[in-house]
């Protein structure tokens, strides 16, 4: 049996994380999204897997090859202009029999693929407290009736969770699906085709986790960390604190008198301290500095990013190639203790959180004493001057002075 | 120019082929037409539109398919000359860009051995070739095709009973192998397929590829493999497209601040005071150059005459600008001579041509161009890139600027290697190109001003333009770039040459845009505005914000930002190219595709 997973999409209310990365190739701890999708995908047993890919496609094929490293298969299949689930999964057709499709945005359990996987089309659910931004899945039974996109007042908190075990005979219904009204081939119009003419099973799920705003790295991180188990192949230094399970790569030192709370990741050939705290789920990519006097709490820094000197940084994604100048601090709660509205391609968005740093893209460099406040979306490519506030939604490529 | 798509692979032949097309459609669009492989080979063409042949084809479910959009060369613009062209069993299907100079002859040959020509193109030609020495082996038929046939082609290939493969080959013409997964394409640009794939293998003039869904084989006449590298392209479908202007032209006017800042980066500092460019062609500008011969065609041509003046201001070396076409039957050339062409597409024909013949005659050749791996990047000494990224506009603008400056670079490169610059000179060189952004920044904002003047020509029989010095040329370009988007006759002209000719046209209704800068040229342009002004004539004249004496003397003035001491062309460009698109949009002229005209001309 195939493994199709998609994997195409931009992502755009990942801004300012995707303006340099598809949406599947943002890394929770340590490893991108579609790697923990494929890891849990072999550990249920499927070996052949099939990327639907478009945005930025060199980068997924870059980081996975043709799948030798994790002793599977790889095939791409380029979607071309993104038209749509219904579109990306038709994509497919000449290359699978019966296959297992899951959208490789939002990570699945070993033993929910599993259950999937068994005969019989065959669609994941899930419960969710807030049912308003998804499909929601009426059934009889335990068979699927209907599939509704985005209801203003939904009538159950079931959804359709993007994981689903096809057979052949579907792709007649998603070649006669037609354009929704926002324009595009969906997948649940192609199900709801084929429901009123077979049968389609709902399995409930246990794990899941989605991630449609970049501070849901945050929550999707610490879940995973939660599981974490200490292994240190790297180089402790004396009067270093370590609490916790931590988990650190070759070639990182972590030098005299830092503090580390775990659960914390650092990756590979990392300069870690001296004299700086690390606190709980946090993730440090590879060929990272965390220097003196610097904190980090809850917080998400990949490659090549720097946390250099006198720095505090709570609740934040930092990109690739950042560095931070001396002095520069984030902000991530506000006085009155309100929830942190951010303001993402220009809309305001109550991010739920009360506590919520910054979300900075690739190659921003900050000046001394610049100041970050609370939920502040900073582009890829990005100056903040010296003493400079920043704040709300920094465009790529400008220069705040 | 004609469009060349050929794809191989597990989509849907229709769908990609007419996107494809319609995304090669600045190419050349007088007529278009695919073959796809259904069962049988089935053909469908039409002149017009691409959307005119969308309507015939019936959704099928070939994967194998092969299309192109044609710009009339030989033979009228019919039905029956458009691409793809057969074989007499209809079992092979070409599609042609270029030229196959001996194609009478071969033709007579054919036609002495049965076979029947339904078109009065050159092109078909290969079809029959091919069909002829066709023994069940597609690549054996098109090499002893290939060796027969004498001119330009880049030629795509497909055979009915060889359903899964196609066959392409280039010589002079642009040719490019996009690299999928369980797919391939062959596309005269990158454009063509790059929504697919940004992976892509350049191939080489003489070389053959034969393309299937999991293979590319790239080889030579002699069948022998040629190994290929894979390159990535680094831009997007999305820098391709009009980021919400309403023609790609005026997009890439505005995109002039940005690439007038492109084509300085890395090439200039401050704190060294000096010029940099690749060592290849540092080597060229250090040897012992003793005359320059700048070729181009069109507006690249006119970038040319600026550079004669920019380079011999700066240097004692002798510049001649010559017409790439014309280039092969005038002039002196030798070893010391140093001949830049300027090609923004790197594949125009006549200037490919004229860049060949000097390097017969042992001259040393530079390349300026926009585009990366294009033939005149291949075959030249050294070479330049503009960095103005992809120009869709069939009017050349951005580039037109970018061209302008590299040729002030190299004159100041120049004049630097032969020390005949002082560094407070050069200091203030480099001091004011590093504000060029802010100029054509400055004249963008104030495109309603010149929107008003617009409103005064739209219905002018006749428009000219003058200057003096410098500002001849880009009289010449002003006038190019109204005539060919809003269809008005213009003209440019050194405006001292009026009085010994033209002047005999000069009525009250042909308008006269004068260029007027603040130099050695200035008092006598004021006396030619005044020749001008008694023959009834209205003046627009184009001048500097600071000159107050202007308006005493035309009837209406243009300005551009003071204090671009170095080349004030660039905002002055930017003035006439807003002046012809306004005049154009009010005369709802089809801006980005004037009619008859293509983006690159890759036929001589």
């Amino acid at each position: 049996m195939k493994c199709v997973i998609l994997a195409a999409g931009e992502g755009k209310r990942m801004h300012p994380l995707t303006y340099t990365r598809p949406k599947v190739m943002l890394p929770i701890a340590g490893k991108p999204i579609l790697e923990w999708n494929l890891r849990n995908a072999r550990a249920a047993g499927l070996k052949d897997f099939i990327f639907v890919v478009s945005y930025k496609s060199e980068m997924v094929r870059e980081y996975f090859g043709n799948g030798k490293k994790w002793n599977i298969k790889i095939t791409y299949v380029n979607q071309g202009e993104p038209m749509g689930t219904a579109h990306a999964i038709g994509m497919v057709e000449s290359f699978v029999n019966d296959c297992l499709v899951m959208c490789g945005d939002t990570i699945f359990g070993t033993n929910d693929i599993k259950k999937i996987k068994r005969k019989g089309n065959k669609i994941g659910l899930i419960k969710v407290e807030n049912a308003l931004e998804y499909g929601i899945v009426e059934l009889i039974g335990k068979y699927v009736v209907k599939i509704y996109e985005k209801m203003d007042r939904p009538f159950t908190n079931v959804i359709n969770a993007g994981i689903y075990h096809f057979n052949k005979d579907m792709f007649s219904y998603i070649r006669n699906t037609e354009k929704s009204a926002r324009g595009e081939y969906e997948i649940t119009d192609s199900i709801n085709l084929f429901a009123s003419k077979e049968k389609m099973e709902g399995v409930f799920l246990k794990d899941w986790r989605d991630v449609v705003y970049p501070w849901h790295l945050l929550d999707a991180n610490e879940e995973l960390l939660k599981k974490l188990k200490t292994k240190i192949q790297g180089t402790v230094e004396k009067n270093v604190t370590i609490k916790g399970p931590i988990l650190v790569g070759k070639g990182t030192v972590i030098r005299s008198g830092s503090y580390i709370e775990g659960p914390v990741i650092i990756g590979d050939n990392s300069n870690i301290g001296p004299h700086c705290f690390l606190r709980p789920y946090t993730t440090i990519g590879n060929h990272c500095h965390i220097g003196n006097a610097c904190e980090v709490k809850n917080s998400i820094v990949m490659d090549h990013s720097n946390v250099p000197h006198l720095n505090y940084v709570g609740d934040s994604v930092i990109g690739e190639h950042c560095n931070l100048g001396a002095g520069t601090t984030v902000a991530n709660l506000r006085l009155d203790k309100n929830n942190i509205v951010v303001t993402l391609n220009g809309k305001k968005i109550d991010s739920k959180r009360r506590k919520l740093g910054t979300i900075i893209g690739d190659n921003v460099q900050t000046g001394i004493n610049s100041t970050i406040n609370v939920g502040t979306m900073i582009g890829n490519n990005v100056f903040i001057g010296l003493g400079a506030l920043a704040k709300e939604e920094i465009r790529p490529d400008s220069k705040i002075l | 120019m004609c469009g060349i798509i050929g794809y191989v692979g597990f989509r849907d032949a229709r769908t990609v082929l007419l996107e494809s097309l319609k995304r090669l459609d600045y190419r050349g669009y007088d007529s278009a037409g695919v073959a796809i492989i259904d069962q049988t080979l089935k053909v469908y063409k039409e002149v017009g539109e691409i959307a005119r042949v969308e309507k015939q084809i019936p959704m099928m479910k070939g994967t194998t398919g092969i299309g192109h959009t044609r710009w009339a060369t030989h033979g009228a613009v019919t039905k029956e000359n458009a691409h793809p062209h057969l074989s007499c069993d209809k079992k092979i299907a070409i599609i042609h860009n270029g030229i196959i100079e001996n194609f009478t002859k071969l033709k007579e040959e054919l036609l002495k051995k049965g076979h029947t020509f339904l078109s009065q193109t050159d092109s078909e030609v290969i079809a029959h070739l091919i069909d002829d020495a066709y023994k069940g082996n597609l690549e054996d038929a098109v090499i002893s095709a290939v060796k027969k046939i004498q001119g330009s082609y880049a030629i795509v290939v497909v055979c009915e009973d060889e359903p899964e493969k196609i066959i392409g080959v280039r010589k002079e013409s642009p040719l490019v192998i996009g690299v999928g997964d369980s797919e391939n394409f062959l596309g005269s640009d990158i454009t063509a397929f790059l929504k697919y794939t940004k992976r892509v293998k350049f191939l080489n003039d003489g070389e053959l590829v034969t393309i299937t869904k999991d293979t590319i084989t790239v080889f030579n006449i002699n069948k022998k493999v040629i190994p290929k590298k894979e390159e990535l392209i680094t831009w997007d479908v999305k820098d391709a497209e009009k980021s919400g202007f309403p023609h790609f032209m005026l997009k890439e006017i505005y995109d002039q601040p940005d690439s007038v800042h492109q084509v300085l980066r890395g090439r200039l500092s401050e704190i060294e005071e000096t010029v940099t460019f690749p060592e290849q062609v540092e080597r060229l500008l250090t040897g012992d150059v003793t005359q320059i011969h700048i070729v181009a065609c069109g507006t690249s041509f006119y970038a040319g005459l600026v550079g004669k003046y920019l380079i011999e201001q700066l240097t004692n070396i002798p510049v001649f600008t010559e017409l790439a076409s014309e280039y092969r039957y005038f002039g002196t050339r030798n070893e010391t001579s140093l001949v830049i062409a300027i090609t923004q597409s790197g594949e125009t024909a006549d200037t490919l041509a004229a860049l060949r013949e000097a390097q017969t005659s042992g001259c040393k050749t530079l390349v300026i161009t926009n585009v990366i791996g294009s033939t005149a990047t291949r075959i030249s000494d050294g070479y330049i890139l503009q960095q103005s990224g992809p120009e869709i506009g069939v009017a050349a603008t951005k580039t037109f600027t970018s061209q302008l400056i590299v040729l002030l670079l190299i004159a100041l490169k120049i004049a630097i290697l032969q020390k005949k610059i002082g560094s407070d000179e050069l200091y203030n060189a480099i001091f004011d190109l590093k504000e060029l952004p802010r100029y054509a920044r400055e004249v963008l904002e104030r495109s309603d001003d010149i929107l008003a003047i617009a409103n005064q020509l739209k219905n002018a029989q006749s428009v000219f333009f003058v200057g003096r010095g410098i500002n001849f040329p880009l009289s010449l370009e002003g006038a190019l770039k109204l005539k060919e988007i809003s269809y008005i006759h213009a003209e440019g002209f050194a405006a001292g040459e009026l009085k010994h000719g033209p002047f005999a046209l000069l009525t009250k209704d042909t308008p006269v845009v004068a260029i007027v800068t603040q130099d050695t040229t200035y008092d006598k342009m004021l006396a030619n505005i005044g020749e001008i002004k008694a023959r009834g004539s209205t003046v627009i004249a184009i001048a500097e914000d600071n000159d107050t004496e202007i308006e005493k003397h035309a009837d209406y003035v243009l300005r551009f930002p003071t204090g671009s001491q170095v080349l004030p062309c660039i905002p002055i460009t930017i003035v006439l190219q807003l002046l012809a698109y306004h005049v154009a949009n009010l005369r709802k002229c089809p801006i980005d595709k004037p009619r008859n005209l293509a983006k690159s001309v890759t036929v001589e």
